[in-house]
């Protein structure tokens, strides 16, 4: 970012003649930025349904359960949570039971690298009200450890196992927590960003 | 013995239907003009922008440029351009991205060799493989400055 | 009583009903299974690490090779994650072409599946017939996009090629003629005794678990939900045509057959229906821009795949490569329920068990 701005300043007279050559890539580096302001003057549609989630969550299980929400804009207006690590498993299971939400179906289950931190997002529906939310869990880096949900949606087993493969997160308490899609005898977690692959090629 | 009767009028009345299988290897199959098959590459209309170098999803192609004999021509001309047929999926994004037509598709498909060496396929192969050449080639979704086709 | 000894048995990888390089390993007691557990990996590519380094455009190729039996659907589930977060208008008859190419995809999946299920089970001829077929489907889209099954049909904003002259009527004809095919597997198959006696109540689950394990496709609908991500959450255009949504009443095998043949039937109709509504003209390909950065964020879509709900989770973060894509794959989910179905069986049905749960290896792994 910093390389960035000195360029700016420094050539600006030969602006014209950078923005024909790397392909408009100083050029479009502002955009996001803008972008990023423009949402906020509309709300969404959903933001009482996630202030009462948000609200319900907190009323069942204290003020730090929920790390963060929000609408992502981006994604069909869908409410997401940010949830603390050491709540989850709680949280999780309130989800399913709870008569009001019942997101009894497992969409699904992904984990991020976030390079300074880890996060497990989970995609969950309710077949009873039609609904769909988003479930965030950050987990540190150094000690990726989550409490593991395949007690609550047994479908989460393998999404679980994918996870620990590629990106090496420990699930505690996971019936059966091997590598899936990697041989077994693989050294490292290809989907971190910091992954130095083993073979060069043939 | 009426379901025998009726069993084997079914069989003539396959017998009468025209034929399904194909004599593939004695006759060569015929494949609709977008097939995507083997390129066809013309070296003159190169402009060496390396827009397909840059596209391939796979990294198959290589080339450079060198600066032309002649001084009325600005910009560069090819000097070598090979694909490597080992990794090379066929995709077709190196014909939809070119702006000069210069790599075009054939409906050409037959790859098989008995050495590996044979698959890189350099830029005098592949300027020869010049029939059955696909109609249409660059589609240019994206607004280019020159010269845009549309196909 | 017959005393017998627990043996390890090894399916797989090299097996041609595991369809593909799945491998199960097998506990059994004589003949009944007491534990199963599925390995899979074999065919693992790392798609989810590639598609980190390669642009959206150049994405779309890779993804042909995951559910190769119809990779129309994963071409579209993921330009559809890129059009939903750069918020595209996608021109009519783009919208009308994906659909139409999605769902003689589905067909011709279905037809691949009762195909070989059926090869599975014992019957041979119904093979030669599906697969007759579907060729005429792979020609169909041989002409339209120049492959047979890896299509790279679909771009951000649209699709690549204009359907070519004529060709919407052979589609047409096409409809026609498998209209009356579709009585004959009927006949064929649907009312043969030999197929009901093997399939009727053999695999059979509740409802209940299919939610548990979060099953997708013909393999939820067959417990009697009706869970169809085209109906309950409609994508691309499909909230314009009449269908109905298939489901089963037993959960068993046979009510899988059952629902994947009335799902191509549905999907005749849509075809049907969208032929019949197909604009004169207009653009397949909308205005994107040249260089496709999706703004910072992330998305997660479904789409029906003809094997379930394929999701396409996208993490962006500004720049032209996504920064974590994820694919939720409607086989990899499905075949998790294997090891519970399979506790108890005869080992004679291992086989049509895991030939009606409808796996593709290259989706499950990846």
């Amino acid at each position: 970012m910093t390389e960035e701005n000195n360029k700016e300043e420094k050539t600006a007279q030969s602006k014209e003649d950078q923005e024909k050559k790397p392909v408009q890539r100083p050029a479009a580096r502002p955009r996001p930025r803008v972008k990023k302001e423009a949402p906020p003057p509309e709300p969404s549609p959903k933001e009482p349904l996630l202030a009462e989630l948000v609200q319900q969550v907190t009323e069942k299980l204290g003020e730090q359960a929920i790390e963060e929400s929000y609408v992502n804009q981006n994604g069909e207006h869908l409410l997401t949570l940010v949830v603390n690590r050491d709540h989850w498993a709680k949280l999780a299971s309130l989800l399913k039971q709870e008569a009001n939400w019942q997101y009894t179906y497992l969409q699904n289950c992904a984990g991020v690298d976030q390079q300074t931190y880890f996060e497990v997002v989970y995609h969950l529906y309710s077949l009873e009200h039609h609904d769909q939310i988003c479930v965030h869990v950050k987990v540190d880096r150094d000690q990726p450890e989550i409490p593991s949900v395949v007690n609550i949606w047994p479908a989460a087993n393998w999404h679980e196992r994918e996870i620990y493969d590629l990106l090496g997160i420990q699930f505690t308490g996971h019936p059966n927590l091997q590598r899936i899609l990697m041989p077994d005898e693989w050294e490292g977690y290809p989907l971190r960003k910091d992954y130095q692959p083993l073979d060069e090629g043939v | 013995m009426f379901g025998l009767v009726k069993g084997l009028g079914l069989t003539l009345k396959n017998m009468v239907k025209p034929r399904v299988t194909y004599k593939y290897p004695h006759e060569p199959l015929e494949m609709p003009n977008r097939f995507r098959g083997i390129q066809y590459f013309i070296p003159e209309l190169c402009i060496v922008c390396n827009q397909c170098v840059r596209i391939c999803p796979t990294d198959c192609i290589t080339l450079t440029g060198k600066k032309s004999d002649d001084p009325n021509v600005k910009g560069k001309v090819i000097d070598t351009y090979e694909i490597n047929f080992e990794i090379c999926i066929l995709c077709d994004l190196c014909t939809e991205v070119c702006p000069t037509e210069a790599v075009v598709m054939t409906n050409h498909y037959e790859l098989a060799t008995y050495s590996r060496d044979d698959l890189y396929k350099d830029m005098e192969w592949l300027s020869q493989n010049n029939t059955l050449v696909r109609k249409e080639n660059t589609l240019h979704p994206l607004p280019k400055k020159t010269g845009a086709k549309k196909a | 009583m017959l005393r017998t000894e627990e043996m390890l048995l090894n399916v797989g990888p090299q097996h041609p009903s595991t369809h593909g390089v799945l491998r199960i390993v097998v506990k059994i007691d004589g003949e009944v299974i007491r534990e199963a557990t599925p390995v899979i990996g074999y065919l693992h590519r790392g798609t989810e690490k590639l598609a980190e380094d390669l642009n959206y455009t150049q994405i779309i190729p890779y993804t042909d090779r995951m559910d190769y039996v119809s990779a129309m659907s994963n071409n579209y589930v993921l330009v559809h994650a890129v059009e939903t977060m750069l918020k595209l208008e996608i021109p009519e008859r783009a919208e009308y072409l994906r659909v139409i190419t999605l769902e003689l995809n589905r067909i011709a999946s279905h037809l691949v599946w009762m195909g070989t299920y059926l090869l599975d089970i014992g019957a041979l001829s119904p093979f030669l017939y599906a697969f007759q077929d579907r060729e005429k489907i792979l020609d169909l889209f041989n002409e339209l996009c120049g492959a047979r099954l890896t299509y790279n049909y679909m771009r951000v904003g649209g699709v690549k090629w204009d359907a070519p002259n004529g060709w919407l009527q052979k589609v047409e004809q096409f409809i026609t003629m498998m209209e009356k095919r579709m009585k004959d597997y009927h006949q064929l198959i649907t009312g043969n005794e030999i197929f009901i006696q093997r399939t009727r109540g053999v695999g059979v689950y509740s409802q209940e678990m299919a939610i548990q394990y979060a099953l997708s496709g013909a393999n939820l609908r067959v417990t009697g939900l009706q869970r169809d991500l085209r109906k309950e959450h409609p994508y691309s255009i499909y909230d314009r045509f009449q269908f109905d949504v298939p489901v089963g009443r037993h959960g068993d095998l046979y009510d899988k057959y059952l629902c994947r043949m009335n799902e191509v039937e549905e999907s005749l109709k849509i075809v049907g229906q969208a032929l019949a509504s197909f604009p004169e003209k207009g653009r397949v390909l909308g205005k994107v821009p040249r260089v496709l950065r999706v703004p910072e964020g992330e998305c997660y879509v479904s789409i029906e795949s003809p094997r379930g709900e394929l999701g396409c989770y996208l993490v962006s973060k500004g720049k032209d490569k996504p920064w974590r894509l994820k694919f939720r794959r409607p086989s990899f989910c499905n075949l998790q329920i294997l090891p519970v179905l399979l506790r108890g069986e005869n080992m004679a049905n291992l086989v049509a068990i895991l030939g009606g749960i409808d796996i593709v290896l290259g989706e499950v792994d990846c």
